[in-house]
């Protein structure tokens, strides 16, 4: 709660700063004046009402789920109790035990019985689905073998699978050390029981279900592949929704509950991954699959020790496209609670206009000299949006010269498809904060992170009117004041090229460069070394990584030191800057 | 396992009949009820029907299941029956506080009508 105060005072923030360059445009134009001033007032006015209202939503939101929690766990039990006696009465006189009953009157019975089955499936579902959209049913992540968790799913199933006629194979494509990934094994088992029941059902007998692992650098894929009677393609995603079924009749005569694959997608992206349908290219029948992340050290895989999910901290600005303003307010939430700057735009115009101006301050070419405008380091984008589409936005974004280079993470309902285009990454509502914050991260570090350039300088005045000079000639840089924001920020991702002062308030340039020595992903750093110090020949090795300028504060001038960085960081793609560094 | 007695403590009057005609009718075992904590406290402790289980409701008005078996441990007569609370409460923090006072069990409503004998005997390791 205590974000609300920075996301009402943001929303003034930017309706001020709207409010400043209607001005300047006003000023320029005569006519109409006082009636884009009113509208101008109003929609203030209206950003002023909807921050409170979201303010008291917020507020009201913690209450609301204590008094859900209690309603949902006595409205299950008051089910639950008339349901004892029903099951239990049916239960006794289906099974003959009392005595005959006439045969048109046990078919009555048995189906007042499979329907209270299905009745009692249904409560544990929604139960079960409730608890884990609040959040309130967190998981117990461990290293765990989806290879191994695949064979229990499939030992469980065998029986269905037997009385159905259908076969059901494994197969494990992934190499031995590469099936390890951390996940809650209970939940990941439910997952895989509740998809290879899905698939026996809807397959004749006789056909096989054919479950398949694979793996590659990041991620586990694992697909159920049935020859049933397929999903059509408008169903493909609707499935994965409540109470969604192909065919209506499917719930009664399948005894589902349509919420079976609803929970499974929740359970999966809990898990950070992804879960879509697709049917078979070569024959009748849906592929489903399963994309799981083997978290953020895949390369260690065979240790057992636990992982926690990720709780990243970021920083840059994120430009959030989304015509839903409620799923705006979350995701800017979500993102400013760890550590984003945050603008917004409520339509593909907007987020076109707004990044097009912010890269033009950010690069100095406007006239309000504002040294802190720093450029958009990624924008979430929604698809589905009245006007111009996302794709269509994306692709304006990627044509103009000045937003090109920047990242695009899509935001849709739809899983990631082939379309994935111009985007850099994929993020699929409903989404977790994890899964928003982890993709978010991927992208911004494989686009090279915040910036391209770290500049290590205690001193603030001198950073800023660097950094602005970088930003002026294109150059994604950010700083760090101290040693420590300087170690977590090259944990982030390494940056193209390093500018160290030797001198910072909790230690020195010496044991940065001591530190990035011992880092494989730092040690060839092209350094440029911009100190005070007069540096003797010792100095100047212990300093040396890669490529290393050294320049002295007393002779050089910032200016000549942005030239120098800008020829360095334009001269070398990444691999040459590398190869450099190891012949030096 | 044949010539047992059990005790069924439920507060819903059809709860209790089924339970009890699915135990008779499975297991054979012979049913005594009681529809409160308090009635259930008494039957126990009759010595000439002493239970060999007894299968208890959690919520009931007056004294719930928890605080009668806590009572029941305070009585050495009938402190060494094992007591399995039947219960429509499923969610993860209440089988927790049920498994924290010391039960013999916990089973789920709605129950199987066809099973529940053998389930209370796996439960408490009689022979089946």
């Amino acid at each position: 709660m205590t974000a609300l105060p920075s996301i009402v005072s943001w929303l003034l923030l930017v309706s001020v700063f709207l409010l400043g360059v209607l001005t300047l445009r006003l000023a320029s134009r005569a006519r109409g004046q006082h009636k884009e001033l009113e509208r101008l007032n109003e929609a203030l006015q209206r950003s002023r009402e909807y921050a409170e209202q979201q303010k008291h939503k917020l507020a009201q939101r913690s209450d609301l789920d204590t008094v859900k929690d209690e309603f949902i766990s006595t409205v299950s039990h008051e089910l639950r109790t008339p349901l004892t006696s029903i099951r239990g009465a049916l239960g006794l006189l289906t099974s003959g035990m009392l005595g005959d009953v006439d045969p048109k009157a046990q078919n009555m019975l048995r189906i007042a019985s499979s329907n209270t089955e299905r009745l009692i499936r249904l409560i544990n579902d929604i139960l079960d689905l409730e608890r884990m959209e609040s959040g309130r049913a967190p998981l117990k992540l461990r290293r765990c073998s989806i290879q191994d968790l695949a064979r229990e799913a499939l030992d469980t199933m065998t029986t269905m699978a037997d009385s159905a006629g259908i076969q059901i194979e494994l197969q494990c494509r992934a190499p031995r050390d590469s099936i390890y990934f951390d996940a809650d094994p209970d939940r990941i088992l439910q997952v895989l029981t509740n998809l290879l029941s899905n698939a026996i059902k809807f397959s004749p007998a006789g056909s096989t279900v054919s479950v398949q692992i694979d793996s590659d650098t990041n991620s586990l894929l694992l697909k159920i592949v049935d020859q049933g009677r397929g999903i059509p393609a408008d169903k493909l995603e609707a499935v994965f929704d409540r109470f969604q079924q192909v065919e209506s009749a499917d719930a009664s005569r399948k005894g589902g509950t349509g919420l079976g694959l609803a929970i499974c997608r929740s359970i999966i992206q809990q898990h950070g991954g992804a879960i879509w349908a697709q049917p078979n290219l070569d024959g009748p029948g849906t592929t489903l699959w399963l994309q799981l992340s083997r978290s953020a050290r895949a390369s260690d895989s065979a240790s057992p020790e636990p992982v926690a999910p990720p709780a990243e901290r970021g920083e840059g600005l994120v430009l959030v496209c989304d015509d839903d303003p409620g799923i705006r307010v979350v995701v800017m939430e979500q993102l400013r609670i760890h550590g984003y700057e945050i603008m917004e735009a409520g339509s593909g115009e907007e987020a076109i206009e707004l990044a097009r101006r912010q890269m033009a301050r950010a690069a100095g070419l406007t006239r309000d000299n504002d040294a802190t405008a720093q450029p958009i380091a990624a924008i979430l984008l929604d698809l589905y949006m009245p006007g111009l589409s996302g794709w269509e936005t994306l692709e304006q974004l990627k044509q103009s010269p000045a937003t090109a280079s920047i990242p695009v993470v899509i935001l849709s309902v739809i899983p990631p498809t082939e379309r994935l285009g111009q985007a850099q990454g994929w993020v699929q509502k409903p989404f977790n904060e994890n899964l928003l914050l982890s993709e978010l991260g991927r992208v911004l570090r494989s686009s090279g992170g915040a910036g391209q350039v770290l500049l290590v300088e205690q001193d603030q005045e001198l950073a800023r009117t660097m950094l602005h000079g970088l930003h002026e000639a294109g150059v994604r840089a950010d700083h760090a004041a101290t040693l420590q924001q300087a170690v977590d920020r090259c944990m982030l991702g390494p940056p193209d090229l390093v500018i160290l002062e030797t001198a910072l308030p909790d230690g020195d340039g010496f044991s940065l460069v001591d530190w990035m020595r011992r880092q494989p992903a730092l040690k060839t750093m092209p350094l440029v070394i911009y100190s005070d110090r007069e540096l003797s020949d010792g100095d100047m090795h212990r300093l040396r990584l890669g490529p290393t300028q050294f320049l002295n504060k007393a002779r050089i001038r910032p200016k000549q030191v942005e030239e120098l960085v800008l020829m360095l960081v334009q001269r070398q793609s990444k691999p040459a800057a590398v190869a450099q560094g190891v012949r030096d | 396992m044949s010539g047992m007695r059990i005790l069924i403590i439920d507060d819903e009057d059809d709860i209790r009949e089924v339970a009890a005609l699915s135990l008779e009718a499975t297991a054979g075992w012979e049913i005594i009820t009681a529809s409160s904590g308090f009635d259930g406290i008494l039957a126990a402790a009759d010595p000439g029907r002493r239970p060999h289980a007894i299968l208890m409701d959690v919520m009931m008005p007056g004294m719930d299941g928890p605080t009668t078996f806590r009572q029941m441990q305070l009585n050495p007569e009938i402190a060494g029956i094992p007591v399995l609370l039947l219960t429509a409460k499923v969610q993860g923090v209440d089988q927790r506080r049920f498994a924290g006072l010391g039960v013999a069990g916990v089973l789920f409503k709605p129950f199987d009508p066809l099973t529940l004998a053998s389930q209370i005997s796996e439960t408490l390791g009689w022979p089946q």
